[in-house]
Parts: C-alpha cells; sequence; structure tokens
C-alpha cells in the first residue's frame, strides 16, 4: 500500500493480571480497506479490539490514528472516531429497535435531521423497518445481531470495528450481515472485522491477520498466506488450521 | 459533548425503560404506599391519639359472680388504661381457659376474681387478686395496674384506702405496730375527709362517676405541687399523633431506600447485559455515565417521595403542605442523600445480587437504627448505640421529617439546618465515593 495507514498499531501488549492475552502485536488499517482478524477462540483478537477503542485502558505499546497519537481510552474526541460492534449483544430488550438507534446516535453526537438520516438507515440496513417500532426483547437473535451492527454505525465512523458480527446467527441472517458489510466496504468505508467463518473472511477482506496467542502468525490476502505456506491450491480454512494448529482451544 | 448532556440522556433513556414496565413501576409505587398506610394506620393504636397512651387489654375470669365483683368490673372497664375483654355480651371465660389463653399467645394478661371477692369486700377486707399473666409483657403490665389500682379503688367507695396503706406500709417492711397506725391515721384522715365533703345523699350517681374518673396516672403527681402546661406548636395539626408522624417520616424514608435501590442497580445491569460497552466506547464522557444514573434515581426519588408524601397528608393529614421550603429543602437533601447512597453501593458492587443483597441488609440496619421501626430516639440508648444511630442517613431524614411534621420546625431552624446539612454532606461524601469506584473499575 503506498497510503498512509488510518490506524496504526505498535508492539501492543496487554495482560489480564497474569494472563498475557496480547503479546506483541503490530499492524496497520489503511482507509478504505477491510481487514480480517482471524484467530482460534481465547486468540485476543476482542481483547485487541478493546484495547483500540479505548474500553481497555492499560494497554503498553504506541496506536497512531491518521499519525496522531491514538487513546480513546482517554479521549472521547478520539472515541468520537470509531465505531464499535461489540461481540456480546448490547441492546436495551426495554426499547424498540428506532429507540435503541435514537438512544446511541444522540449519544454519539447526533441531532435533528441527522439523527432521524442516521436512524432510518440503520433501520434499513439491519432489515428492520417494518418492526421499528417493536421492542428488542421480542427480537430473534440475528435480527438483534443486525440491529448490534447497526448500532455501531450510526454515525458513520472513521473506523468500524466489527467483533464476530455474525456469531451464532442463521444462514439467513449471517447473508444479510454479510451483504450489509459488503456494502459499507462498496462506500470506501475501513472496517476491523473478526470471524471464525473462514470463506467469508476469504471474500470480503482485502487482507487477513491471523492471530495465535496474543502474537501475529501470517498477515496478507487470502491467496498471500496459502501462498507463503506453499500451499497454493488451499483455502483459508487449511491454512488457518495449520497455522494455529488442530487442538482444542476452550 | 458535554458530561451533562450525555448525562441527561443516559437519565431520559433509563427514564423511559422505567415508565415503560408498567407492573414495576406501579409496584414501585404500591408497595411503599400500601406500607406507609399500614404502619401509619397501626401507629393510630400504638400511642393512641393526641400523643396519650393506649390502652392494654386485659381478661377477666370472674368466678365470685357478685354485685362487688359487677361493679369491679364496671370501674375497670371505665378505667382508660385498659380495655377489658370479655366485652359485654360476650361469653364469659373461666380461669382455666383465662390459663390457657395465654399459653396460646392469644391474650398477655387474664384477671381472677376468685369466689369470696364480694363477700370479703363487705366485711371490710381486701380481697387477693389473682393475675395470670406473660412474663414477657412487662409495658402493659403498668397499665393493668394502673387500671386496676383504680377500680380497687372505686368498689370501695374509698373505704379500702386505710387497709391499703397499711398493706403497702407492711410490703415496705414496717412492723405491725406503725402499721396499724398508719392505717388508723389513713382512718381518721378518711372519716375526716367525709365530715367536710359529705356524700351527698341525692346525688349518688355523680358520686360514683367521680371515682371512676379518678385517674391514677395523676395521683402520685397530683401529691407534689405543680402546674403543668402543655407546649404545641399552633399550627400541629390536632388529628395527628407523635407516633404517627414518626412512623410516616421512618417508613416513607425505609420505602424509598428501597425505590432507590432498584435505580441505583441500572447502572449494573448496564454491566450485565453488555451496553456498558457501547456506553463507554461513545464520545460521551464517562463520568456522564454515573451523573446519568444519579440523575435517573434522583428524579424517580423525588417523584416516589411527593407520591408518598401526598399519600400520607391525604390519609392521615399531617399537615405536609405547610411549610412549602422546608418541605422541599427536606425533599432535595433525602433524595439526594438515599442517590448517593445507592450509587455508592452500585458501583461497588460487582454483580446485581451483591447489590441487592448487601443494600438489603444495610438499609434495614439503618432503617432500625434510624427509628423507622419504633422510636429509638426516644429511649435512652447506651453510648455507642446513640453513635451508631446518629451515623446513618436514616435517622437525619427521619429527624428532619418529624421535626417537619411534629415540632413544626421551618428549614431554618437549627436543628432542622441540621438535619439538612448532614444529609447534604452524605450525599457529597457518597457521590465522591461511587466516582472514585466508578473510574477504579474503569481503569483496566
Ligand atoms: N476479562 C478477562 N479477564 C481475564 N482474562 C480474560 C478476560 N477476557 C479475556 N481473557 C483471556 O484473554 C485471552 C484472550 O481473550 P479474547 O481476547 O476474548 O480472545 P478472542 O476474542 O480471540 O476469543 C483468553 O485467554 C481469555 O481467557
Ligand atoms: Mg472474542
Amino acid at each position: 500500500m503506498n497510503q498512509a495507514p488510518l490506524l496504526q498499531v505498535n508492539h501492543l501488549r496487554y495482560a489480564y493480571e497474569e494472563r498475557e492475552a496480547v503479546r506483541d502485536l503490530s499492524f496497520s488499517v489503511y482507509p478504505g480497506e477491510t481487514l480480517g482478524f482471524l484467530g482460534p477462540n481465547g486468540a485476543g483478537k476482542t481483547t485487541t479490539l478493546s484495547c483500540v477503542c479505548g474500553l481497555l485502558r492499560k494497554w503498553q505499546g504506541s496506536m497512531q490514528f491518521r499519525g496522531q497519537e491514538f487513546a480513546p481510552g482517554k479521549s472521547s474526541k478520539q472515541r468520537a472516531l470509531l465505531g464499535v460492534v461489540p461481540q456480546e449483544l448490547a441492546l436495551y430488550g426495554d426499547l424498540t429497535a428506532q429507540e435503541n438507534l435514537q438512544f446511541f446516535g444522540r449519544l454519539a453526537g447526533l441531532r435533528g435531521d441527522k439523527l432521524r438520516q442516521a436512524v432510518s438507515r440503520g433501520l434499513d440496513l439491519a432489515g428492520l423497518s417494518s418492526r421499528a417500532r417493536d421492542r428488542v426483547s421480542t427480537f430473534s437473535g440475528g435480527m438483534k445481531r443486525r440491529l448490534n451492527i447497526a448500532a455501531g454505525d450510526l454515525h458513520s465512523p472513521e473506523l468500524l470495528l466489527l467483533d464476530e458480527p455474525t456469531a451464532g446467527v442463521d444462514p439467513q441472517s449471517r447473508n444479510h450481515i454479510f451483504e450489509t458489510l459488503m456494502e459499507l466496504k462498496e462506500e470506501g468505508r475501513t472496517l476491523i472485522y473478526t470471524t471464525h467463518y473462514m470463506e467469508e473472511a476469504e471474500r470480503l477482506c482485502n487482507r487477513i491477520l491471523i492471530v495465535h496467542e496474543g502474537a501475529l502468525a501470517a498477515s496478507g490476502s487470502a491467496q498471500e498466506l496459502a501462498q507463503s505456506l506453499d500451499l497454493p491450491d488451499a483455502n483459508l480454512e487449511q491454512v488457518f488450521l495449520q497455522l494455529t494448529g488442530r487442538s482444542l482451544r476452550d | 459533548m458535554d458530561t451533562f448532556r450525555a448525562a441527561w440522556l443516559i437519565a431520559c433513556r433509563d427514564l423511559r425503560s422505567y415508565f415503560r414496565d408498567r407492573t414495576g413501576m406501579l409496584l414501585g409505587f404500591a408497595l411503599p404506599i400500601a406500607l406507609v398506610g399500614v404502619f401509619g394506620f397501626l401507629s393510630t393504636f400504638l400511642y393512641g391519639e393526641g400523643g396519650a397512651m393506649g390502652r392494654a387489654s386485659l381478661w377477666v375470669a370472674d368466678e365470685d359472680q357478685s354485685e362487688s365483683s359487677a361493679r369491679f368490673l364496671q370501674l375497670l372497664a371505665d378505667a382508660e388504661t385498659v380495655s377489658l375483654h370479655p366485652a359485654v355480651g360476650e361469653d364469659a371465660v373461666t380461669e382455666s381457659e383465662l390459663r390457657q389463653k395465654i399459653i396460646d399467645g392469644e391474650i398477655h394478661h387474664g384477671l381472677v376474681l376468685t369466689a369470696g371477692f364480694g363477700q370479703t369486700m363487705e366485711q371490710g377486707g381486701l380481697p387477693t387478686l389473682r393475675m395470670l399473666r406473660d412474663p414477657g409483657r412487662t409495658m402493659e403490665d403498668m397499665m393493668i395496674q394502673i387500671g386496676i389500682m383504680q377500680a380497687y379503688f372505686g368498689v370501695t367507695e374509698g373505704n379500702a384506702w386505710p387497709a391499703m396503706m397499711g398493706r403497702q406500709m407492711r410490703q415496705l417492711g414496717m412492723d405491725d405496730d406503725m402499721a396499724k397506725q398508719v392505717e388508723s391515721f389513713s382512718e381518721s384522715t378518711l372519716q375526716l375527709m367525709r365530715t367536710v365533703f359529705p356524700k351527698s345523699e341525692e346525688e349518688p350517681e355523680a358520686k360514683n362517676e367521680e371515682l371512676a374518673g379518678f385517674d391514677m396516672q395523676n395521683f402520685f403527681t397530683q401529691m407534689v405541687p405543680m402546674e403543668e402546661e402543655d407546649f404545641s406548636p399552633p399550627d400541629r395539626p390536632k388529628m395527628v399523633t407523635w407516633m404517627q408522624a414518626q412512623s410516616i417520616s421512618g417508613i416513607t424514608v425505609m420505602m424509598l431506600m428501597f425505590g432507590l435501590l432498584a435505580c441505583g442497580v441500572s447502572l449494573i445491569r448496564e454491566r450485565e447485559e453488555g451496553t456498558m460497552q457501547r456506553l463507554l466506547a461513545s464520545p460521551a464522557p464517562r463520568s456522564a455515565i454515573l451523573w446519568g444514573k444519579f440523575m435517573f434515581t434522583a428524579i424517580v426519588g423525588f417523584i416516589q417521595l411527593t407520591v408518598l408524601l401526598t399519600f400520607g397528608e391525604t390519609v392521615f393529614h399531617v399537615d405536609t403542605f405547610r411549610d412549602p421550603a422546608t418541605l422541599l429543602a427536606l425533599m432535595v437533601c433525602t433524595t439526594l442523600a438515599i442517590t448517593s447512597f445507592g450509587m455508592l453501593i452500585a458501583s461497588w458492587a460487582q454483580t446485581q445480587k451483591q447489590a441487592e443483597g448487601v443494600s438489603t441488609l444495610l438499609i434495614l440496619m439503618m432503617s432500625c437504627l434510624g427509628g423507622a421501626w419504633f422510636p429509638l430516639q426516644a429511649f435512652d440508648v447506651p453510648v455507642y448505640v446513640h453513635y451508631a444511630m446518629r451515623s446513618t442517613l436514616t435517622h437525619w431524614a427521619i429527624s428532619g421529617f418529624q421535626g417537619m411534621f411534629w415540632h413544626q420546625q421551618s428549614w431554618l431552624h437549627p436543628a432542622m439546618l441540621l438535619d439538612l446539612s448532614v444529609l447534604l454532606g452524605f450525599s457529597v461524601l457518597a457521590a465522591c465515593g461511587s466516582l472514585l469506584l466508578f473510574r477504579r473499575r474503569l481503569d483496566a
């Protein structure tokens, strides 16, 4: 890439008390790209995203956003640059879909017409325009997942962090989410995206990072990864297993 | 985004959820109202109207069935400290039934007029009464004795006075000769009084009434020359009793604490349901999360307090709205103190269960010590209990409301100012504490 990176992460380390979850991880995200973050359970994907979005503050290393020192845990202006789609659903069950989006939109600083447009776009994105006035507690898992994504993208952040946005949903919803992400990508948005689903990553991501036990195991496009391992015909899943081993994780 | 706007957004979100759960909300209002109602109502009986003592219930088995025993019972029924059972028209009970009732816990005092009561009395003797009692009920014991003394004195038309005095002196250790002298002296004074104030033949009923109205409570105090004056603030409503004002204040404060606990816990629910991640990742200043919960809790608290006090006013006429400035100051300080207390618990606890467990314990303890259940302040307690009481925020809130209801203090009254400033001080301390705890938890 000849562009300057949007976000650059250098030698990131994070430890929960004794356990080192991220050890010396460095990577960059370039504007307009979709970066796939792959790794078995417990590899440190969620931890890395939490450091990037400021939920965790006691990390070591450095981050730059457009070349500027970046510590969103301490600066609300910097948090406004990011959108977060947490791995766990983060919605208010007793509010309607619309009310959820309105609240998170306002919290992200939107008002008036901008807010109205963002909410209706969000409902559209989630495929929930017809259920806008229903309470989220009455939604299926897939509907909640879709709304969860829309809630993170309301203010069209410069960088959208998605932590396993397709976990545990039926093929229809997965497909919808997949298409949503494709749409965002085509709009030229920058995404970091973690998943277990190899073919999704293969199709969606410009570049893939494979993380293993908190450190980078390999990076590149799906094709480059396969070639680097001398497995030119292998699919991403085979590459993944080759790099991270076959033993169980949890 | 500024902290206030962000906090306001969060508070509005919580209010929306709060008022959406209709059943939960109604319960949140109905239960406190029910409790204030029950306690306010019951406290009427506990200390009686106008702050006087209530009556202790006394059961009687009349095994003598004479004219004298009937008259004795009539006088006993008229005594102000006793309510006599069985009432007229109800089935009479026997001594063995009384014993069983006491064992069963149905009654606590049973008086037996043994056969020969009337005969002994006619012969000028002092018939012995048999009292069966539950040893735990010492409070009622005093009131019943006062009633019996009155009736005993009355039934002999004062004739038993010398014998009663003699008996008392012997009990106190006086030897028989001396006691006999006291008896005869009493006899002479009685005769003298009868001569000076001859018994009116025309109005025997009036005499009886006078005797029935004989007030043992005041008997001894009247021996000492003393002028008594009652002091009450001029505006104090006639219907309110001290105990009632205490109950309404206490239960209102206690229920407010329980009501606000549910709101404070919404901070923890936010964490447990994952939405805290979004709040933290949003551009809103992080302290706005805590202040948002604070606003929400305080708003609900203020509404609940208004509803509870309006209820107290409607049903018990405690004249809540007499002094709006004081009322407002008290409501604001109480709500703030209880809200900060809730926030402190919510930012300390890891889980909702922890928060609810700890605060239920604390609320009950503070309510008890602060006088929400019974007027602990009215008793002479050891000094460490005294300090324990004063360390509870309930004590100061209840003392404030009691000061407003009963003593009719305005917010400028030193005692009321003390209550208000302690409550405010508590709010500030607890709010700072919760902010520290909240920050520390974020520093992961
Ligand atoms: N809150 C936590 N406290 C302690 N250890 C944690 C916590 N969250 C995650 N971990 C540990 O950190 C490691 C990385 O976890 P995580 O980032 O969630 O992995 P991933 O998202 O890739 O599945 C795991 O070993 C996990 O057990
Ligand atoms: Mg994860």
